[in-house]
């Protein structure tokens, strides 16, 4: 019983965050405030989720779909930074963004 | 002995992602897992005693537990009220780093990503170029403080001695 609370409460969770992040990839105007909040979208909208079903899935015994929802989980976590960090990384070389405050593309011009 | 710990480790995915534990499962899952460690524990791996020691284990579950709760909630709220309320301040920062081992670095720069908030958009030896969402100061050790103190002290308990 305990177990299946908590799952829904994360699924919840999840739900609010992935709408949030909704909003704030439409709210934000520039690219790098966008990838922000697609963090919000990536990490608690999947990751908390994923561990939600796997509370679930817990109480019901379904012990092939807990494990299989952690794996997922844990595999979102180590691998969004990765594409994240390309995308900034691609953004910053391509000078997308004009921002006041740049100290790597002061480094990258010397 | 450099295949151990990879051996270790895929055993217990395999057992983990299987849900059961047969003798059927436990026999496929060290074989393959044998085979894994074999293939790639010479990559992965430079020093079997480090990676087998307990205490890293334990330090690096206790760091997820804190990671995934506390640090974790505490830039989502910051984030999501700055989606509401739409104030930002961005810009990209230098950051001083102190980890060397490329594991910890490693580990480093995606718990900064993974927070909302902070970007890691570049790293060489000395700094992390650091997109934030809210420049509360230049100064480089104050921004460390802020930024990134907390997942290097793990970083080093984890991987580094």
């Amino acid at each position: 019983m305990i177990l299946t609370v908590i799952g829904l409460i994360l699924l919840a969770i999840g739900a609010v965050c992935d709408l949030l992040g909704a909003i704030g990839i439409h709210r934000f105007n520039t690219f790098y405030l966008r990838l922000h909040a697609a963090t919000v979208g990536t990490v608690g909208g999947k990751f908390y989720p994923l561990l939600g079903v796997a509370f679930i899935a817990a109480e019901q015994g379904l012990w092939p779909v807990v494990g299989i929802s952690v794996l997922a989980a844990l595999l979102v976590l180590v691998t969004t930074p990765v594409g994240s960090h390309a995308l900034a990384y691609a953004a910053s070389k391509a000078r997308i963004v004009e921002m006041e405050l740049d100290e790597f593309r002061g480094e990258e011009d010397v | 002995m450099r295949f151990l710990p990879v051996t270790l480790l895929a055993f217990i995915l395999y057992i983990i992602i299987t849900g059961s534990a047969t003798p059927y499962d436990i026999i496929t899952g060290a074989i393959t897992a044998v085979v894994a460690g074999l293939l790639f524990g010479r990559y992965l791996v430079k020093n079997p005693q480090k990676a087998l020691n307990p205490a890293r284990w334990v330090a690096m579950v206790a760091y997820f537990i804190k990671y995934i709760t506390v640090i974790e909630l505490k830039a989502h709220l910051d984030v999501i009220k700055r989606i509401i309320s739409g104030e930002t301040n961005p810009g990209i920062i230098k950051v001083p780093i102190t980890v060397k081992d490329e594991y910890a670095k490693f580990l480093v720069a995606n718990s900064i990503t993974n927070t909302p908030g902070t970007v890691t958009v570049y790293m060489d030896d000395e700094y992390a170029y650091v997109n934030w969402i809210d420049v509360k100061t230049r100064d480089p050790d104050e921004a460390r403080r802020e930024i990134l103190e907390e997942f290097e002290k793990h970083a080093k308990r984890i991987f580094e001695g």
